[in-house]
């Protein structure tokens, strides 16, 4: 009976100071700030040659992902998405394409590229574009006007929205440890 | 003794204030309107679905709101002034930054820790040896099963599952009658003890005493549920996934038929005790039921819970099961995990970092280079034959 004793007291002593730490070291991406809420009727319709643009700031460093909530109805798109990501001086920087095959109704979306690594407080802008798209394989891109002021507008098809659509930048962490520091500061402040 | 008590109850604060699953904050939302005089949940939630933060329908049955609401308008006081909206706060990111989350957490899972200390006291009444008696008490405290079933989990189901075993215990004492009153009040929180009625017919001395037996929980449960008859309490309640899918699986033998896989094992089991057993024992049976159940049907994690004391006793009485349960329960924990579901797994560690939601769930990763649905169904079949020896094994035994 010890033995299931000392079993379990270390199995919940794991559970609770070792296993948050160990699963913190299997995070790649770590995002600048949660998603900002929207609701699923506010949304415009991307296909053929209607792009969305939506500039920003980045909040942090080693820019990494974009990920962005999108919507396929009836999974009907299975054209690729193009997520194309540019400059203050409007310089293609990266492109990120997925297939809308990949993908369900309302999934939130992750466009992966090269990391940038001074990105922090410097000016971008993305397009998101489904080129081979017809209307019958539309995508839907939803806008809030309750986005963080360091979103800007989004823009489409020369119409300037008011808001943004609720996206979230991902960003390479400095080191693992970094991260693993994070998730116990709360507890422990001196961390922070 | 003492000490081991003190541990045992350390050990679940702790995992009470830091695992978290959304569904005690769903289903506590919703009792919260027993606070503010609503009687039918059920159709309150319909009628105002629009207007309420969070969606989601009453899936228990009545005296799951009233015992949680109750509770909350008690300990309303400790909670604060905050805990409404935090219960209201349809942000999931928001509700579990909220610094206040860990004593809303303590404070709702605090009576499942009663009833979960109260139950290992119970497993003792259930042996007259001392070494048996403390065996039973340690198993209980001490196994890391019902410690994440019940705490980091923190469903509901600790309630039904206490009073199941004070049913038991009435019926190990030969109080027949009040034990089916138990049981039926059971079936007030969850649907499932009901399921024993018919096997109470099989404990019944006589006729009178078999239809009483057969009646009373029903009787009681009749009771609790006529005032809520509706087509929302219907929709909500009793046609609600969890409750149907016990009898979901089935095997078709054409013709749009079907042999009902769940319904068959249980009557399996009552006819063999019918035919081959002069007294039958009412442990056994609702182990080997719950057994069936879970061997033959997509079940819930939650549901692990149903089965657990009964396990405890049995394998205290006959420990050559011990390593026969283990693997089973390792197996049965494996399955659910493997649900393409995060608040089974990375999710559950969201009051650290809402970051770990952007882990793959094992779902996700097996589907790299295996089919999960495919591994689930390995994980089972060998669950469903360590069950049946299980019930062979118990059932076969002579000893009452």
């Amino acid at each position: 009976m010890k033995k299931l004793i000392w079993a379990t007291t270390l199995f919940v002593l794991f559970l609770i100071f070792v296993l948050p730490g160990l699963m913190a070291l299997l995070i790649d991406f770590v995002p600048a700030e949660d998603q900002p809420p929207y609701r699923v009727d506010e949304k415009v319709s991307v296909y053929g040659k209607i792009i969305i643009s939506q500039e920003f700031v980045s909040q942090e460093k080693n820019l990494s992902a974009i990920g962005i909530s999108l919507g396929n109805p009836n999974l009907k798109n299975k054209k690729m998405i193009s997520l194309n990501l540019y400059d203050a001086q409007d310089k293609l920087l990266r492109e990120s394409n997925l297939n809308g095959q990949n993908f369900e109704d309302g999934d939130f979306v992750k466009f992966f590229f090269p990391t940038i690594a001074d990105s922090k407080g410097k000016n971008y802008r993305f397009t998101i574009s489904s080129p081979e798209a017809g209307p019958e394989e539309v995508i839907y891109v939803f806008y809030t006007p309750q986005a963080p002021s360091w979103m800007g507008h989004m823009v489409v098809e020369n119409q300037i929205f008011d808001g943004a659509t609720p996206f979230v930048t991902f960003h390479k962490p400095e080191s693992r440890l970094s991260i693993v520091n994070k998730m116990y500061s709360r507890f422990l402040p001196f961390l922070r | 003794m003492k000490k081991l008590l003190v541990l045992a109850i350390i050990l679940r604060l702790l995992v009470s204030a830091f695992y978290f699953h959304p569904d005690i904050k769903t289903y506590n939302f919703q009792a919260s309107f027993f606070k503010k005089g609503v009687f039918n949940i059920y159709s309150y939630l319909i009628d105002n679905k629009k207007s309420l933060p969070l969606k989601d329908e009453f899936v228990y049955l009545p005296l799951t709101y009233f015992v949680l609401g109750g509770y909350q308008t008690i300990a309303s006081p400790i909670l604060g002034s905050g805990f409404d909206s935090w219960l209201a706060n349809a942000g999931s990111n928001s509700a579990v930054r909220d610094p206040y989350i860990f004593k809303y957490l303590l404070i709702l899972k605090l009576p499942y820790l009663i009833l979960d200390i109260l139950a290992a006291f119970l497993l003792m009444k259930f042996f007259d040896g001392e070494k048996e008696k403390k065996k039973a008490f340690m198993i209980w405290l001490f196994n890391p099963f019902t410690i994440v079933l019940i705490y980091v989990f923190g469903n509901i189901d600790v309630i039904p599952v206490f009073l199941t075993l004070v049913a038991f215990l009435l019926f190990k004492k030969d109080k027949l009658l009040a034990g089916s009153l138990v049981l039926g009040l059971a079936s007030g929180f969850k649907m499932y003890p009901i399921l024993f009625t018919p096997f109470l017919f099989l404990i019944g001395k006589d006729l009178k005493e078999k239809i009483s037996l057969v009646s009373i929980p029903l009787v009681v449960l009749g009771f609790i549920l006529l005032p809520f008859a509706s087509q929302a309490f219907v929709q909500s309640a009793l046609l609600s996934g969890l409750t149907t899918r016990i009898f979901s699986p089935g095997l078709p033998i054409g013709f749009n038929e079907t042999i009902i896989v769940g319904l068959a094992a249980m009557a399996f089991l009552f006819f063999q005790e019918m035919q081959f057993k002069n007294k039958s024992n009412p442990l056994k049976l609702w182990a080997s039921i719950l057994l069936a159940i879970f061997a033959f049907s997509h079940f819930h994690i939650q549901w692990l819970l149903w089965i657990a004391p009964f396990i405890v006793i049995l394998i205290v009485r006959y420990s050559k099961f011990s390593w026969l349960v283990f693997t089973m329960a390792c197996l049965a924990f494996a399955i659910p995990l493997l649900y393409e579901d995060r608040f089974m797994t990375v999710s559950l560690l969201r009051i650290y970092s809402t970051w770990y939601d952007l882990l793959p769930t094992p779902f996700v990763v097996i589907e790299r280079f295996y089919d999960p649905y495919a591994l689930q169904g390995v994980l089972h079949s060998i669950l469903a034959a360590g069950s049946l020896v299980f019930i062979w094994g118990i059932l076969k035994k002579r000893e009452i």
